[in-house]
């Protein structure tokens, strides 16, 4: 817990650090209204990285703000093992699956996939560079048909030294390391990585039923 | 100043500024997201798992509506796997009621979970999802009354 105490201010720096970012131009809706899921199978990832970890770290991540979004989310581990004694053990092969077919054995309105596409940790002189790249895709379970879909990479890096103080290369030297160090590593990057691609104003998923902003909300205007 | 004294000065600033601007989230989470990555690590920690979803559930409890979405389930699966099958319809059950959009998996599940309780293994009509692996049929603990 007190690990985590000190990743939380981290991240809510990078956070903040984010929130003058651009908005990205606004994507189309109209499939995800369309099809209006209430329910999101979130299905084990695919793992693109060499880190064995990634996918079961990634994984328990996603259920938090996709239902704080909103949606009733199955329960991941739960989804996970049963499609193991189904046979799809792989997630290739799940996200191979017919998508309908998957929906049918769990009685879900849409699937969530998402792939890992960079997990890494560069050590370099005195900072650790840690890189985090995902795919995102929905798909509607009724037709199959791609309703939403996001790509996301996080650096995290020190900030840039804009007087050059050696005090501050130390200090941010110093969060880094307590990043990079703290197990689970990736954790914070991949919690803040969902957290920017759920919610973010034009790109993010329209608010669910279970979500007050539900049919008002800005995320998915026209 | 030390550079570890400022490093702490530093953090509480962040904490400060991530505390004043933490969403409230609709639902009591706990420390979910890290018991799920634990299990996922070390699926054979049955018992802790258990434990940990159990007290999730229980705070999160306190309000009906603070419940999160799949929290039951998890935590019925989770008992399932300890072999406290009694236990698993139960929260599967609280899942279904709490969740309309569970309904079909729950009854599934809470179908299999019978079924093997009962002593019958098979394929059941209908039903796609078989029992976990590694389950043996017949297993659960004696005194399952019910």
């Amino acid at each position: 817990m007190s690990r985590r105490g000190l990743l939380l201010p981290v991240v809510g720096f990078l956070v903040l650090s984010l929130g003058c970012a651009a908005a990205p131009p606004k994507k189309d809706y109209a499939a995800f209204h369309a099809a209006n899921p209430r329910s999101i199978l979130v299905v084990p990832v695919i793992n693109n990285t060499n880190n064995v970890e990634a996918p079961g770290l990634f994984l328990s991540t996603m259920p938090i703000p996709v239902a704080e979004r909103g949606y009733y989310v199955f329960p991941v581990n739960m989804v996970r093992r049963v499609l193991e004694d189904e046979g799809l053990s792989d997630a290739n092969l799940v996200h191979t699956a017919d998508t309908a077919r998957l929906c049918n054995l769990f009685g879900a309105d849409s699937v969530l996939y998402v792939s890992i596409e960079a997990w890494t940790a560069q050590y370099l002189l005195i900072t650790t560079q840690v890189t985090v790249e995902f795919d995102y895709v929905m798909k509607d379970g009724k037709t199959g048909d791609t309703i939403w879909k996001e790509h996301k990479k996080v650096v995290y890096a020190p900030q840039q030294q804009s007087g050059g103080s050696p005090l501050a290369a130390l200090v941010a030297a110093a969060v880094q390391a307590a990043v990079t160090k703290a197990a689970p590593n990736y954790m914070p990057l991949a919690r803040q990585a969902n957290a920017e691609v759920i919610n973010t104003p034009g790109v993010g998923l329209p608010a669910g039923p279970h979500n007050r902003e539900y049919g008002k909300d800005t995320v998915s205007a026209k | 100043m030390t550079a570890r004294r400022s490093f702490f000065l530093l953090l509480a600033a962040f904490a400060a500024a991530a505390v004043g601007c933490a969403p409230r989230t609709a639902y009591l989470w706990g420390d979910y997201d890290t018991a799920l990555y634990d299990h996922y690590r070390n699926p054979q920690d049955t018992e802790r798992y258990v434990e940990r979803l159990g007290q999730i559930v229980q705070k999160a409890e306190v309000e009906k509506d603070k419940v999160p979405p799949g929290l039951y389930a998890e935590y019925g699966y989770a008992l399932f796997e300890a072999g406290r099958l009694d236990e698993a319809i139960t929260y599967y059950g609280k899942e279904r009621e709490q969740w309309e959009e569970s309904r079909v998996f729950m009854d599934k599940m809470i179908r299999n979970t019978r079924r093997l309780k009962e002593n019958r293994p098979g394929p059941a009509p209908g039903g796609e999802l078989p029992p976990p692996a590694g389950t043996i049929p017949g297993a659960a603990p004696a005194g399952e009354a019910k």
